[in-house]
C-alpha cells in the first residue's frame, strides 16, 4: 500500500461492500468499510450466484467456503402452477451443463454464509460496523464524511454500496428515487425434509400462474434447506414506509389459494405476516458526482426474476477494483467515467429482461401459454449473456483506452 | 438526415451497433431494418442519453419503431 494511494471509503458492509473491499487488497489498495450495522448479519434470505459471480469469486480465492454453503441445483424447473407439470426443464448440475457452458458454478446459498465468507476473507481490518452516514461534502477533492455516531473521516473516494435505499445516491444524483414495481413477495426459508410434497427438490423451480409465480433453491452444504420466494402482483400501492409491511396469515395462504401441494406447504410452512414491497431504482443517467460512485442496488435495485441483484453487484465491485488501481488523482473522473460506461448498460439490461420476465411469468391458463412455453424452452440460448459475462476481462480491456484519454 | 438531432442519432448508430450512417432514413426501422435487438437498444438507448442529456425510459425506448420516432421524442424531450 503507497503512501499516495487514494483513500477509499466503502459505505456498506453487504455483499457489494465486501467484494469491492477483498477486490481491491488482492490488487493492493486498502479501503475502508462502513457499516450502519452494529454485526454483519445479512437479512434477506438466501441468494442465487450464477457463473458471472462465481467466476469473480473464485478469482478473489473465497470460492472454496463459497462452495462449502452452496447447493448447486440438478435442474432448472418452469412449472404449472396447479398441476405442477413441468413446462420447461434445463440441466444445472445434472451432466455438468451449466459449468461445462459457462465455465463456473451455480448455487445457491443463505446471504449470511456468503457474507461470511467475503468478511472472513478480508478479516477485522478497516471494517467498522455501526457507522451510519448522514452527510458528505466535498471539500475541494476530499469528502468529508460525517456519522450518526459523531465519528468524522476524510476519503479520496467514496463508493455508495449502500442498497436501494442509498444515502451516496442521494448526494450523486439528488433527487433520483426508488419506484414500487407494484409487485410484492413472501419469502422463507424452510427445512427440506418439511416438504413432502416437493419433486426435485434440490432443483430451482418457478411455479408459475396467474398474477403470481413461488421461485425456490436449495441451499446448505447438503441442501438442506430450501428457500423461496413468491412474488405477487399488488398491492397497486405501496404504503407501508420501507420496504417491508405487515400481512396476515390468511391473506398469505389465500393468494396461493388452489396452487400445487409443495406451494401451499412452502407458503404455510413459514409464519409470515411480513410481506416485501419490491422497489427499484430507475435507470440513472449518472452514477457518480464528484468523488463519490455508486455500486450494486444503490445505483441499480432490480426486480429478482433472473437472480441477478447480487450477481451485478459483484460484477460491479470487480469492475470497479480493476480500474482504481494506479489512477492519479487527477485521473479519477476518467475512471468512475469508464465505470459508469461499463456498468450503466450492462446493468440496465439486466433490470429491463428481469421485469419482462414479470410478465411471462404471471400468465394466467389460457392461449398465450403455449407461447410463453416455447420461449421458456429458450432460456439457456436467449440468456445466455447474463451467464457469459466476464467483469474482470471486460474492465481490463477497456483499461487501456481510460489510460489514453 | 436534416438537422442535428438526425445527425447525432446516426452517429449513435454508427458508434454503438457499427451501422453506416448511409444506410439510415428517418423511415428505417430500428429492429427490422437496422437489426438492433432488445439488448443493443439499451446500448443505443444509454449512448444517446450521454449525447444528448436526455433520460430515454424504457417505456419509450419501446414504443420507437422508426429512426423518426426516436427523433422525435428527442427533439420533444428538448435536445
Amino acid at each position: 500500500m503507497g503512501a499516495h494511494d487514494p483513500r477509499i471509503a466503502i459505505i456498506g458492509g453487504g455483499i457489494g461492500g465486501l467484494t469491492l473491499a477483498l477486490a481491491l487488497r488482492q490488487r493492493g489498495l486498502a479501503a475502508t468499510v462502513y457499516e450502519q450495522a452494529t454485526q454483519l448479519t445479512e437479512i434477506g434470505a438466501a441468494v442465487a450466484l450464477s457463473a458471472n459471480a462465481t467466476r469473480e469469486l473464485r478469482r478473489l480465492g473465497v470460492l472454496d467456503p463459497v462452495t462449502a454453503a452452496s447447493c448447486e441445483p440438478t435442474e432448472l424447473i418452469y412449472r404449472d402452477w396447479r398441476t405442477g407439470a413441468r413446462v420447461a426443464a434445463h440441466p444445472v448440475r445434472d451432466g455438468g451443463a451449466y459449468q461445462a457452458r459457462f465455465g463456473a458454478p451455480y448455487y445457491g446459498i443463505h446471504r449470511a454464509d456468503l457474507q461470511q465468507a467475503l468478511s472472513g476473507a478480508l478479516g477485522g481490518d478497516g471494517l467498522h460496523l455501526g457507522h451510519r452516514l448522514t452527510a458528505l461534502d466535498d471539500q475541494g477533492g476530499t469528502m468529508r464524511l460525517t456519522f450518526a455516531n459523531g465519528h468524522v473521516a476524510e476519503a479520496d473516494l467514496v463508493v455508495g454500496a449502500d442498497g436501494v435505499r442509498s444515502m451516496v445516491r442521494q448526494y450523486v444524483t439528488a433527487g433520483e428515487g426508488i419506484v414500487y414495481s407494484g409487485t410484492s413477495a413472501l419469502r422463507g426459508i424452510v427445512p427440506t425434509a418439511a416438504l413432502p410434497s416437493l419433486p426435485d427438490p434440490h432443483a430451482i423451480q418457478f411455479w408459475m400462474g396467474r398474477d403470481a409465480h413461488l421461485l425456490h433453491y436449495a441451499i446448505g452444504g447438503q441442501g438442506q434447506d430450501v428457500n423461496y420466494f413468491a412474488v405477487m402482483e399488488g398491492p397497486r400501492e405501496w404504503s407501508a414506509a420501507g420496504s417491508v409491511a405487515e400481512i396476515g396469515r390468511d391473506e398469505a395462504l389465500a393468494a396461493f389459494e388452489g396452487w400445487h401441494p409443495a406451494v401451499t406447504e412452502m407458503v404455510a410452512a413459514v409464519p409470515h405476516h411480513k410481506r416485501w414491497g419490491l422497489f427499484v431504482v430507475r435507470p440513472l443517467m449518472h452514477w457518480h458526482r464528484g468523488r463519490a460512485v455508486l455500486l450494486g442496488d444503490s445505483a441499480h435495485a432490480m426486480v429478482p426474476h433472473h437472480g441477478q441483484g447480487a450477481n451485478t453487484t459483484i460484477e460491479d465491485a470487480i469492475t470497479l477494483a480493476e480500474l482504481l488501481p494506479g489512477v492519479a488523482a487527477d485521473a479519477m473522473d476518467g475512471m468512475m467515467a469508464t465505470y459508469q460506461h461499463l456498468r450503466r448498460a450492462r446493468t440496465r439490461k439486466v433490470q429491463r429482461s428481469s421485469w419482462a420476465t414479470n410478465g411471462l411469468l404471471h400468465l394466467p391458463d389460457g392461449p398465450a401459454v403455449a407461447w410463453r412455453d416455447q420461449r421458456m424452452a429458450r432460456f439457456p440460448q436467449d440468456f445466455a449473456w447474463i451467464h457469459e459475462h466476464d467483469a474482470m476481462a471486460t474492465a481490463r480491456a477497456a483499461r487501456p483506452v481510460q489510460a489514453a484519454a | 438526415m436534416a438537422d442535428g438531432i438526425e445527425a447525432g442519432l446516426a452517429e449513435v448508430l454508427h458508434a454503438t451497433v457499427g451501422i453506416d450512417p448511409a444506410r439510415i432514413t428517418p423511415a428505417s426501422r430500428l429492429r427490422e431494418d437496422l437489426g438492433i435487438n432488445s439488448l443493443t437498444m439499451i446500448d443505443v438507448a444509454c449512448a444517446a442519453e450521454d449525447r444528448f442529456g436526455i433520460r430515454i425510459p424504457d417505456d419509450d425506448l419501446e414504443r420507437f419503431v422508426t429512426v423518426a420516432d426516436a427523433v422525435a421524442f428527442l427533439r420533444g424531450a428538448g435536445a
